[in-house]
């Protein structure tokens, strides 16, 4: 009865409700979406480096696990002595500079020898590999964003580089230049940012962790399989805190707009809860409508939410192709709950508000 | 003061046999109404003293601002005395707490309104159903095929107030005051609203009700033809009864 009731009243105030459910729909795409496009970010960025198919990847001491963030401190010489260890096939050196002319990039410097020997080489689409000091290869995701065209001039890092070849994407960074070049831009003679180690078979990457630990201590030895699952928003400073922050504005203006929305409702409605009064519904009862009420628009609003969200996402990757956004069932849910928290603390006011009215009062109403 | 809430006795409207032992569903005993306007009291009830006995159907007069709603109010437990008793069906108002008088209004009393009152978002069909879903007990499709062919409903259910006449509005508000057998009626004006034939109408409804049923009715009236449904006709002014409290 009360699910009939609360049905009845939702579609008795069609736009109401339609905007009640719209703004908690955009709470819950907006959670999802700034969730999805941060997590996104990191998942697709750490997928590109596992991609590059190297066992280990070693750092300068404290150095982020966002390489972009580190710098260039480590001398390359470092890749001589890292090739000597017993369980190591291969050294590639990788200097990496952030761009953030035309968009924002990480570029890799490589030696194209030691990065294919590691990587097992790029699969090119169109063009070739680097031949000249000022080539550049992009990947396909960005040749396709950036509509880049083998041949042409790409104007980065304060430097105009000729596409040499368009590569499938998956190898670490999307663009990748000659290291002596991006070396020789930034001011890093002899420097390498991190050194990607292929071992001699994977099941000796614990011992050439090990290894490396006993050359370099101090350093930060990462075996790759584990990199994934440390790619979090927790690894960034801040990055928890700008979600959490996102998602207190997604909760507020979930709270503010049910509260206005119910608040407008039982004042519209207090003749019929005077009604129900002489009817003899308790203030549990009254409680019950009216955080049902909230529940119902919610969830309508969950659901437009996540069809938002799919929406955002598509439109999102139709502009920026190299974008990902993660929609993933956790956050699903979490957005849900979000959602309805947030919908029924905006609505425990006017619930309590309406169960305490006064029956005559409220049915002398006009 | 104490000649004017003294009780008066009179014959009733119509006369009554009843059992000597016969309890009143009914008793209000020096009940008073004091509203605070401001810094002002304003007394709505000074006093009132009747007896209603279960089968009457009493109708109460009087002019406006006299305190017949507000009469009403008390005795179904909608609004708090603030002197004296009021006991329906053995149970004395004055001190329960606003819980427990919703909980006596949901099993003991049915109200009829001037306004109808019905739920503009549900059909005839759902605003009685509701009344039987709130009374708690479920729903009883008996009682409900009973009391709707009663009044004449079986094919209006599934319209929505907006869809009635208000006829039909106020046969609803019947319906859904007695759908879970309360102990009495309480109603407030129901034809206040309708029509000369429509009032007949339902008013010759609530006589049937009471008749074919045994209901224990009071309205409120200012038509003195329609107080003559009643067997019983109580006349108020300035918050006490003038005529005809009690039958005996």
């Amino acid at each position: 009865m009360i699910g009939h009731l609360i049905l009845r009243n939702a579609m008795h105030r069609p736009v109401r409700t339609a905007i009640t459910v719209l703004a908690v729909a955009v709470e819950v795409m907006l959670v999802m979406i700034v969730v999805g496009l941060t997590s996104g970010l990191m998942y697709e960025s750490a997928k590109r480096t596992e991609g590059i198919g190297a066992d280990i990847m070693v750092q300068p001491p404290s150095a982020s696990i966002f390489m972009a963030f580190s710098g260039a401190p480590m001398p390359i010489s470092i890749g001589g002595k890292l090739l000597q260890l017993d369980y190591v096939h291969a050294v590639a050196p990788v200097l990496i500079q952030f761009n953030s002319v035309n968009g924002l990039d990480i570029v890799y410097g490589i030696q194209p020898d030691t990065f294919n020997a590691v990587s097992g080489g790029f699969v090119v689409r169109q063009g070739t590999e680097l031949v000249g000091a000022n080539d550049i290869l992009v990947d396909d995701v960005y040749a396709r964003a950036k509509k880049v065209k083998v041949g042409q001039t790409l104007h980065i890092l304060e430097h105009d580089f000729r596409v040499a070849g368009i590569v499938e994407h998956g190898k670490g960074a999307r663009l990748f230049v000659f290291m002596s070049t991006l070396q020789e831009m930034s001011g890093a003679r002899d420097k390498a940012s991190v050194f990607f180690i292929k071992c001699d078979r994977s099941d000796h990457t614990a011992a050439a962790v090990d290894e490396v630990h006993s050359l370099l201590p101090g350093y930060e030895v990462r075996p790759l399989k584990d990199f994934l699952s440390l790619m979090t928003s927790s690894s960034i400073p801040a990055l928890g805190a700008f979600i959490n922050v996102m998602i207190a504005i997604a909760v507020g203006i979930g709270f503010l707009v049910i509260f206005l929305s119910m608040y407008t409702t039982i004042i519209e409605r207090t003749r019929e809860i005077g009604v129900l009064k002489a009817l003899g519904a308790s203030k549990v009862y009254i409680v019950e409508i009216i955080l049902s009420e909230t529940t119902l628009l919610c969830l309508g609003g969950v659901a437009c939410g996540i069809g938002l969200s799919y929406l955002v996402r598509m439109i999102s990757l139709r502009i920026w192709p190299s974008l990902t956004i993660l929609i993933t069932p956790k956050w699903m849910l979490l957005s849900t709950l979000i959602a309805i928290v947030g919908g029924l603390l905006g609505a425990a006011y006017p619930a309590w508000l309406a169960s305490r009215k006064d029956p005559v009062e409220a049915l002398a109403y006009e | 003061m104490q000649n004017a809430t003294k009780m008066i006795l009179s014959a009733p409207v119509c006369s009554l046999v009843r059992e000597p032992a016969l309890e009143p569903i009914l008793k209000t005993e020096n009940l008073w109404k004091v509203y605070r306007t401001g810094k002002v009291d304003v007394p709505a009830l000074r006093g009132i003293n009747v007896e209603i006995f279960p089968g009457e159907f009493v109708s109460v007069m009087g002019p406006s601002g006299c305190g017949k709603s507000t009469f009403l109010h008390v005795i179904g437990g909608l609004a708090q005395a603030t002197k004296g008793h009021v006991l329906l069906d053995g149970n004395d108002l004055t001190g329960m707490t606003d819980a427990a008088r919703t909980l006596l209004r949901r099993h003991k009393v049915g109200f009829v309104f001037q306004k109808f009152n019905l739920l503009p978002t549900l059909d005839a069909y759902h605003n009685i159903a509701l009344a039987q879903h709130i009374h708690g007990d479920g729903f009883d499709p008996h009682r409900f095929e009973v009391v709707t062919k009663l009044l004449g409903l079986s094919d209006r259910l599934h319209h929505k107030p907006s869809e009635l006449s208000g006829g039909e509005q106020q046969r609803v508000a019947l319906a859904r005051a007695i759908i879970s057998e309360p102990k009495i009626v309480l109603a407030d004006e129901p034809t206040g609203n309708l029509d000369t034939k429509t009032s007949e109408t339902v008013l010759a409804l609530l006589r049937q009700l009471n008749k074919e049923l045994g209901q224990t009715i009071v309205m409120i009236t200012h038509n003195p033809e329609a107080a003559t449904y009643g067997n019983r006709v109580l006349h108020m002014r300035d918050g006490i009864v003038v005529d005809g409290p009690a039958v005996h």
